[in-house]
């Protein structure tokens, strides 16, 4: 029997009982709902930002401000670009704008180096085509062709890894507000509706990438998601969603707070490049992101459950940075070395937490 | 802790919410109501905060006070007539001076925007015939300057921090990235109707900071002069509430109103300030501004100050909204200061000449957002938080940040580049008229702005030196006044042996500037200098690896020059230093020029006796001849620069020598000779080379000796690499030699015949630089020298090159080759190329 459990449902239904408590709470207020949003401006930041009176928890963690101006972005007629560094929750503030304005995050183009034309307007059902000629019913809308009809808002991921001939498709298109389809006669159209807008992501520096046009920069609105520097945000973050990926075997494994802090702090100094007392640490090249640090959390906590006694240490953290924090650069490896013997170590002598991740991480390096 | 603020109320616009009060405040809120009775009002403000000017200006309307008393040092009181001249327009500050008794200097600045709290209660005193005073701790008072232990410092520094967590918290709460911005989010964007509330916006600002207040422990209240500094204003208020009729406002910082309230109040809690005040009383008033002085200042120095005189930040976006607030702005065409400061921060960003255009269109973008944004945060017009983020989200293209081009016009947008004035004639800062004094004294020509020229006698003519000691620390400072345009520069070791110092200098409103600027750092030139001098004294690295001579000698000889002997004296044990442990040869010998050149120069320079340095260049010797020893570990690319530096250091000391050792005909018997000699037998070629040859022209060795060098060097069989370095070293210390010696001239010639031709061209990049050091007359001589030699006269054609291996096949292949060539360019239609 095949499951038909989905391993990760979209926003919309995950915290559908948040958006219905903050459109009643719109209702209620009589708050002014621009045309085609689900929800007021202020609604959408509760449902990022989160709101205790309402039950609506806290979803983006370290730039209020940003999360602002990305929602006045979409109120206006620019796009709203995301950039940044992997790992930094870009395409997770799409899902959630997404879900919040429109309630619906399935309008989404993933970019990819093999994306092309049809993908971003419309492609054919050719059999249809060949029987019926161009109609309705041959015609394949892509997402955004279902968002300028449906007045909701497109998410374009990665949209730098697509050849910057297909970027540009969306020039005018955006300029306009409206899709030209030739094929179904003059003057044939898409207006967009009222709700429309476009939410992009992109890493810039990334290998595989393309250059944007100035034409394409133009019509959007550019906000740099960065890394949580704040430690207390980023050890919440952590466990909030270790604990959202463990699911049911959460019962089984017990994962202590200092853990996670140590886990984080490692983070955080190998990410900046110098510890908290000011000595400076060589940064690995690959991106010590949030999500790379659930990543080795999780897997932490899998080693603890099957292969160890159902509590995790920093030893288990340590072996598993190795492997999920370090791709494919070897000279990552001797950096990391080299946090493990000056700045760990000296922390070892005084500290039983940090001697457990010492210990685990000398035997497999040394 | 203070008590919890649950979110606020928003669609009001910024206004703090009911918020449970503890104890203390509850009561003190009872106090205010008593001491207004008794026609004492307090306007608790933030310094340079525009809501709070707003609020003040209709306090002041509504109460029309007999007496106006603002925070700020009791000796300002005397400044008033400049301050309310109608020619102040600010931005301007009061500068103080205060000597302590060590001799160093402390300055403040207290400086005042138009839309400062405290510039609207002056000028609204004045109009309104009210009487105003400073209450505040005179600036030299040593009250302001407590004494502090460790461990009360530390408590303060943890207080602090805690300070700042708690409003970092409440930040948070409200979505605001600082504490700035929560103040701008909860005052400064109320409506101009309800900044006119002045009671509630008050009772707001009050209530705001005595929460942060009643924090506040003891001893660090104390270690900051707060208590002192309370005592004195709330004494002040008493005499002025017993001697005037008529209501009395009161203008501080509202972090002191609280203790001001409990104090003035009779309530127990005043306690600790009303006993803070000295056994006797307060000292009486001032009698008279003392060493205060009003400047015109800018938005620019506004923005980067800290601690008591720092306020809002972003002085230039306050000063366009407050043209709004204030009512200065012409109501047929209120400017939107939002738009304004887009339209020209996009100008700035185009004018700078990138590819970076900001247009009609982003502007009108950014101002939508920046709308759109405040109403999102419910303020009712954009804030300058909303203002930056709209730049950041319509001006900014990728995720670098603002452009260096945007970045200049954002600061010179928000920071705002206006600078105040002050009317002519207002008494400055001693330091422009003493300098100007002692310039006149000197006979210098300050009658108008014009450029003069000066030509200093520096050997014969004793006021011409102190000319050039005046002159060189004015340039020192960078106060633009005079430019050195020739003469000897003994810091840079140059032009040493001229005779006259020529300078073009003249007395502009920009020195004055400029000297103003120097008055925080002291009040005269020569206090200016020293202080600047200690600094470039610790700066010269005194880590032991980095120890260097040659910084060590600049700095004394910088003293030196601008007649500040007596701190030469003293660096000379820091040169003493720096050489023991000084590890490079270049630096210690051009430390040792220095001091020869310093040494000569004795006596223009006034120094005297001045024994100190001939001990510096005693020590010297020693050294070089040291680190001497530490040349020849180098390779080929050294050679170069290790004959330079035997050159160097053998030119020194004859220096040395004739300074040491006066009446010896011959350096002889120097440490330094001594190693010069060990070395000759130096295994590195160069050296060995460059020292015969330099021995022959010294005289202590003779051609022959050289002649037979040479010939060892280069005979057959001799290690090519090691004869070719020994000529390159000769011939770098010594190139005339070859012109002027036939001999030696046939021994090379001899030698270079002889070596094998592939050995020949190998070596003949050196070979041939070896031979660039000749000029190009000796060049020529030279070789026609050489064609001599070899018998070959140079006119004919012996020189010219001819093959003789080329063959009739050659011929016939070059023929066909050019015929295919003619054919080729007529098809493409280029025969007149081939020129046929």
């Amino acid at each position: 029997m095949v499951s038909t459990d989905e391993i990760r449902r979209p926003a919309e239904d995950r915290f559908a009982a948040e958006l219905t408590s903050l459109a009643d709470a719109d209702g209620r207020a009589g708050n002014d709902r621009p045309p085609g949003w689900l929800l007021s401006p202020r609604a959408v930041r509760a449902f990022v930002l989160g709101d205790a009176e309402l039950g609506v928890s806290r979803k983006f963690y370290g730039d209020d401000p940003l999360v602002d101006r990305a929602i006045v972005s979409l109120l206006g007629r620019q796009g709203l670009m995301l950039v940044g560094e992997p790992g930094t929750a870009k395409s997770m503030l799409s899902e959630l704008l997404a879900a919040a304005v429109s309630g619906d995050t399935g309008l989404t183009i993933q970019g990819t180096a093999g994306t092309t034309e049809d993908h971003i307007r419309y492609s054919w059902n050719y059999a249809l085509l060949l029987a019926e000629g161009p109609s309705d019913r041959s015609l394949v809308p892509s997402p955004l062709h279902q968002a300028l009809v449906g007045g909701k808002i497109v998410r374009f991921e990665e949209i730098t890894r697509c050849a910057p001939e297909i970027q540009d498709n969306l020039v005018s298109i955006l300029s306009d507000k409206q899709l030209m389809i030739p094929e179904f006669g003059p003057n044939a159209r898409v207006p967009a509706r009222p709700g429309f807008n476009i939410i992009a992501t992109a890493n810039l520096r990334d290998r595989g990438v393309n250059e944007m046009s100035a034409a394409l920069k133009r019509r959007f609105n550019f906000e740099t998601v960065r890394p949580i520097t704040d430690h207390a945000f980023e050890v919440e973050l952590v466990s909030g969603q270790l604990t959202e990926e463990l699911g049911e075997r959460g019962e089984e494994v017990e994962v202590p707070r200092e853990v996670i802090r140590l886990l984080v702090t490692a983070f955080q100094e190998l990410r900046s490049g110098v510890t908290a007392g000011g000595t400076p640490v060589k940064s690995p090249e690959t991106v010590m992101s949030t999500a790379e640090a659930v990543n080795v959390a999780f897997a932490a906590a899998l080693e603890a459950r099957y292969l160890g006694n159902g509590v995790v240490s920093a030893a288990e953290i340590a072996r598993q940075i190795s492997g999920v924090a370090l791709k494919d650069n070897p000279e990552d490896a001797r950096r990391l070395r080299f946090y493990v013997d000056n700045i760990v170590r000296e922390r070892a002598r005084t500290d039983p937490l940090w001697k457990d991740f010492f210990r685990a991480a000398a035997d497999l390096w040394h | 802790m203070p008590p919890p603020i649950s979110g606020t109320d928003r669609s009001a616009g910024g206004v703090l919410p009911e918020i449970d009060l503890p104890d203390r405040l509850r009561r003190a809120l009872v106090l205010v109501e008593q001491l207004r009775a008794d026609g004492i009002h307090f306007a608790p403000i933030r310094h340079h905060s525009p809501a709070c000017s707003v609020a003040l200006r209709a306090q002041l309307t509504d109460l029309a006070p007999a007496v106006i008393l603002i925070e700020g040092p009791e000796e300002y009181t005397h400044l008033l007539p400049q301050l309310i001249d109608p020619g102040t327009v600010p931005p301007v500050a009061v500068l103080s001076h205060h000597r302590e008794p060590g001799g160093r200097t402390t300055t403040g600045f207290y400086p005042l925007a138009e839309f400062s709290p405290e510039w609207v209660a002056l000028r609204s005193g004045a109009a309104g015939g009210a009487e105003v005073a400073f209450i505040d701790l005179p600036w030299a008072s040593a009250s302001r300057r407590v004494d502090q232990d460790a461990e009360s410092r530390s408590i303060q520094q943890e207080r602090h921090l805690a300070h700042s967590t708690t409003l970092q918290a409440l930040a948070r709460l409200e979505h605001c990235r600082d504490h700035d911005e929560l103040w701008d989010h909860l005052f400064e964007l109320r409506t101009p109707a309800e900044l006119r509330n002045w009671r509630r916006v008050f009772g707001d600002v009050f209530v705001w900071s005595a929460l942060a207040r009643s924090d506040y422990e003891l001893p660090v209240l104390r270690g900051e002069g707060s208590i002192a500094r309370e005592s004195l204003m709330a004494a002040r208020i008493a005499e002025h509430r017993q001697r005037s009729d008529g209501p009395v406002v009161v203008v501080t910082g509202a972090f002191h109103t609280l203790a001001l309230i409990e104090a003035l109040a009779g309530s127990d809690l005043g306690a600790v300030v009303r006993e803070a005040a000295p056994q006797g009383g307060h000292p009486p008033a001032p009698v008279d501004a003392g060493s205060s002085w009003l400047i015109r200042y800018d938005f620019r120095r506004l923005d980067a100050l800290g601690g008591y005189s720092a306020g809002m930040p972003s002085p230039g976006w306050y000063h366009r909204v407050w043209a709004g607030l204030s009512g200065t702005a012409d109501p047929a065409d209120p400017a939107d200061p939002t738009v304004e400061m887009l339209v020209d921060i996009a100008h700035h960003t185009s004018r700078a000449g990138t590819s970076e255009v900001l247009g009609v269109a982003d502007v009108s973008a950014a101002a939508a957002h920046a709308w759109r944004l405040a109403e999102l945060r419910g303020h009712p017009a954009p804030g300058r938080t909303d203002v930056l983020d709209a730049v950041t989200s319509c001006f900014v293209k990728d995720d670098a940040g603002p452009s260096p081009a945007l970045r200049e016009a954002l600061e010179a947008g928000f920071t705002g580049l206006g600078q105040g004035s002050v009317p002519a004639g207002t008494p400055a800062p001693p330091i422009i008229a003493d300098t100007r004094r002692r310039a006149e004294d000197l006979r210098l020509n300050l009658t108008d702005s014009d450029t003069r020229h000066t030509s200093l006698d520096l050997r014969r003519n004793p006021r011409h030196r102190r000319r050039s000691r005046f002159l060189t620390a004015m340039s020192f400072l960078g106060t633009g006044f005079a430019r050195r345009t020739a003469g000897p520069d003994l810091v840079g070791g140059t032009g040493l042996g001229l005779l006259y110092e020529e300078w073009d200098y003249a007395w502009t409103p920009m020195t004055e500037a400029e000297l103003l600027d120097l008055a925080e750092e002291g009040s005269t030139v020569d206090e200016i200098a020293l202080s600047r001098l200690r600094g470039l004294e610790l700066a010269v690295d005194t880590t032991a690896a980095r120890r260097s001579a040659n910084h060590a000698v600049q700095v004394l000889i910088q003293a030196a020059v601008m007649g500040l002997s007596e701190h030469s004296a003293g660096l000379a044990e820091l040169v003493r230093t720096h050489l023991q442990e000084d590890p490079s040869l270049a630096s210690v010998i051009s430390a040792g020029r220095r001091l020869v050149g310093l040494r000569q120069a004795r006596d223009q320079l006034d120094l005297g006796e001045a024994a100190w340095i001939d001990d510096l260049l005693t020590r010297v010797e020693p050294v070089v001849a040291y680190l001497l020893s530490t040349l020849g570990e180098g390779s080929v690319e050294d050679d170069e620069e290790t004959v330079d530096a035997l050159l160097a250091v053998r030119r020194l000391d004859g220096d040395l020598a004739v300074l040491l050792r006066p009446g010896q005909e011959r350096p002889t018997g120097s440490p330094i000779t001594r190693e010069l000699l060990r070395l000759r037998a130096s295994p590195n070629a160069a050296i060995a080379g460059a020292l015969t040859g330099l021995a022959v022209v010294d005289g202590s060795g003779t051609e022959e000796d050289l002649g037979a060098g040479l010939s060892a060097q280069l005979r057959t069989g001799a290690d090519v690499e090691r004869a070719v370095r020994y000529l390159t070293g000769f011939m770098k210390a010594t190139p005339d030699l070859l012109l002027h010696s036939p001999e030696l001239l046939s021994v090379v010639h001899r030698a270079l015949i002889t070596l094998p031709a592939e050995q020949f061209l190998g070596y003949l990049p050196e070979l041939r630089r070896a031979f660039t050091w000749l000029k190009p007359r000796e060049t020529a001589r030279l070789a026609e020298q050489v064609t001599a030699l070899g018998g070959i006269d140079a006119r004919s054609d012996d020189l010219n090159v001819r093959h003789h291996e080329l063959t009739a096949a050659d011929l016939e292949r070059g023929r066909r080759l050019e015929l295919s060539l003619r054919e080729s360019l007529a098809e493409d239609g280029l025969a007149d190329w081939t020129g046929t």
